[in-house]
């Protein structure tokens, strides 16, 4: 998904791309970069296991063990990522699967039934049924993890988690300027990379995204996590970033955090289309479904620690 | 050259057939489909191949590496269509060569092959988008209502493309169930086509969607022990490796679509059996993009806001 920009328009913006092949740039101090990679291993076969148990990131088992749980969606991009560092002061911004799974399992919410349930529920029972009860959708609260890099040493800290110790997200009241990005400026750097998406085996989709452009005046990010379980409902949490270069004296980076969603009985109660082929795309639907959170913060970024 | 074989040289290049070629061949197929029994019996040598979804290209490949219908007799599990770009070539060249070879390859049904689900991920859009009208997506549904429930190899090897029902001990019970009708929202023919072998369960569980079977090995073992089969071979689930064996080599799932949705960076395989159902996995990586004709869609970097 990575595009050919002119060399002229990054010579005049002030950035040049990342040597050997990476995917991204570098701009106004600022390294932003992805990475892609295959989904996790089952580790099934024995011939696997030799050969990616010392590749700790790709192994869906391991994944489960750390993260206490054993159901992970069927497409994991364990390597998957997008970076936004800040050279200066250390400070990385980043979004990858295994902390947004851990913001679901943390999360935990109630499983949501399919229409044939209801069916369902009339039919006899096998002898020693298990009924499962984990959150099948993988509903997310994630909104991106942080970290300030310390030379030797380094500071974890979650974005999500509210108060986080080294990125120190505020609430504010300024907004996104969703004018300034509407302007037709070129686009540097552009990429979307897949965290985790799930089939609902076949009743819907859960999908986990972030996606990036980068312009000669800011940078700009989406994360998005869409699901859709067919027939009951659609919940689309969005978290948004955005960075103008060399605005103020303090860098600052805002963050919009929005959650939508809606049943389909409801949007059929206003009339709506409930015909799903409507509603294979969150972008073009996203205002039928009502606000249930929104949130504004901004991150100054330290000067050099 | 027959017309069949002037189609099916056609169908491998990835052409589509006109309208009314569809029509007759599903005419021609379904008279051969309505023979077959639900537990088709399917004599070895022979290759299980699993889902295909539509990526035409990456069947190519996986008949380079299986040879080539009719010198190599093939089972394919079903899920033919939906997801991949092109499920109307892969169906119709899989219909073709049951045509024309009818005794060399079995096509069972899977839960795609069905008109709610087609709907939905992608088909009935993909007939609509080449032939301007549904006529073909009818034809071809009309079909999958005929298609066998399951297959068994030499006696020995029970094949479906989801797995076992609570209701069905036995295959003779399955030989009784009338399929020729949508796939139902519960029941046995349901069950067979949807559910899924699980880890953590013993015996049966409900899926947390509330509709759904997933079985343990305790069930795999009563039913290969009644029916006096050695394992049961399936498909239905994404596996990274392209096949797993569950429950001490009682249940296999065969995966076929490389790069699943292309993007999973997933192996694909196919389970060769000789006369003496001795058993090879034959792994396949995706077509290279140069040798799938114009790419389908080249995603440009777009404003999002």
């Amino acid at each position: 998904m990575e595009t050919e920009v002119d060399k002229e328009i990054l010579k005049s913006a002030g950035a040049e791309l990342l040597p050997d092949g990476r995917k991204g740039l570098l701009i106004h101090g600022w390294e932003i970069e992805t990475i892609r990679g295959t989904i996790l291993t089952s580790l099934a076969h024995e011939q696997y296991s030799n050969l990616y148990l010392s590749h700790y990131s790709v192994c869906a088992l391991l994944w489960e063990e750390k993260l206490k749980t054993s159901h992970l969606p069927e497409m994991v991009f364990g390597e998957n990522t997008l970076v936004l560092k800040h050279l200066s002061s250390n400070t990385k911004i980043h979004f990858n699967a295994f902390d947004a799974l851990a913001g679901w399992k943390q999360e935990g919410l109630p499983p949501v039934e399919v229409p044939a349930a209801a069916k369902w529920k009339f039919r006899s029972k096998p002898s020693q049924q298990v009924i499962l009860d984990y959150d099948y959708t993988f509903t997310t609260p994630y909104s991106g993890s942080g970290v300030v890099e310390k030379d030797q040493e380094t500071v974890e800290a979650k974005a999500n988690t509210e108060g986080g110790a080294s990125l120190k997200w505020e609430n504010c009241e300024e907004q996104i300027d969703l004018a300034a990005l509407s302007l037709k400026e070129p686009i540097l750097f552009y990429d979307e990379v897949v965290l985790y998406e799930d089939e609902l085996a076949d009743n819907g989709v859960s999908l986990l995204t972030v996606k990036v452009r980068v312009m000669p005046s800011s940078w700009f990010l989406l994360l998005r996590f869409w699901l859709r379980v067919d027939g009951v409902l659609m919940r689309l949490r969005e978290t948004r970033m955005h960075y103008v270069f060399g605005k103020g004296e303090t860098p600052t980076v805002l963050r919009e955090s929005c959650w939508r969603e809606t049943t389909f009985k409801s949007l059929s109660a206003k009339g709506y289309p409930v015909d799903l082929a409507v509603y294979s795309d969150p972008g073009p639907i996203s205002q039928r479904l009502p606000v249930i959170k929104q949130i504004t913060q901004k991150l100054m970024i330290p000067h050099k620690v | 050259m027959s017309d069949l074989d002037r189609q099916i040289e056609q169908l491998k290049r990835c052409e589509p057939l006109s309208e009314s070629e569809v029509k007759s061949l599903c005419l021609k197929a379904m008279e051969i489909l309505v023979e077959e029994s639900n537990v088709q019996r399917v004599d070895a040598p022979v290759t299980l191949c699993g889902d295909i979804h539509g990526q035409f290209y990456d069947m190519m490949e996986l008949f380079k590496v299986g040879g080539d219908c009719p010198k190599t007799n093939y089972l394919f599990l079903g899920d033919f269509v939906d997801r991949g770009y092109y499920s109307v070539e892969t169906f119709l060249l899989l219909l073709a060569l049951k045509v024309r070879y009818p005794d060399r390859i079995t096509l069972i049904r899977g839960n795609h092959e069905s008109r709610q689900i087609t709907q939905v991920y992608g088909f009935y859009d993909e007939c609509l988008r080449k032939y301007g009208s549904v006529n073909v997506w009818r034809y071809c549904t009309d079909i999958f209502d005929y298609m066998s429930l399951s297959a068994v190899v030499e006696n020995k090897i029970f094949c479906v493309h989801g797995g076992l029902s609570p209701t069905i001990n036995t295959l003779d019970q399955i030989r009784t169930i009338d399929r020729k009708q949508e796939v139902p929202h519960d029941g046995a023919m349901c069950d067979l086509l949807w559910s899924d072998p699980e880890d953590i369960v013993e015996g049966w569980g409900l899926s947390p969607r509330g509709a759904g079977f997933l079985f343990g090995g305790s069930v795999v073992t009563t039913f290969n022990h009644t029916n006096n089969i050695d394992y049961i071979g399936r498909a239905h689930q994404l596996v990274m490796e392209g096949y797993k064996w569950m429950f001490d080599s009682q249940i296999v799932t065969v995966w076929s679509a490389p790069n699943y949705c292309y993007r999973c960076g997933n192996i694909a395989s196919i389970l060769e059996l000789d006369e003496n159902l001795n058993k090879e996995f034959r792994v396949f990586q995706a077509a290279q993009q140069d040798s799938r004709g114009p790419p389908a869609k080249k995603p440009a970097p777009d404003y999002f806001l």
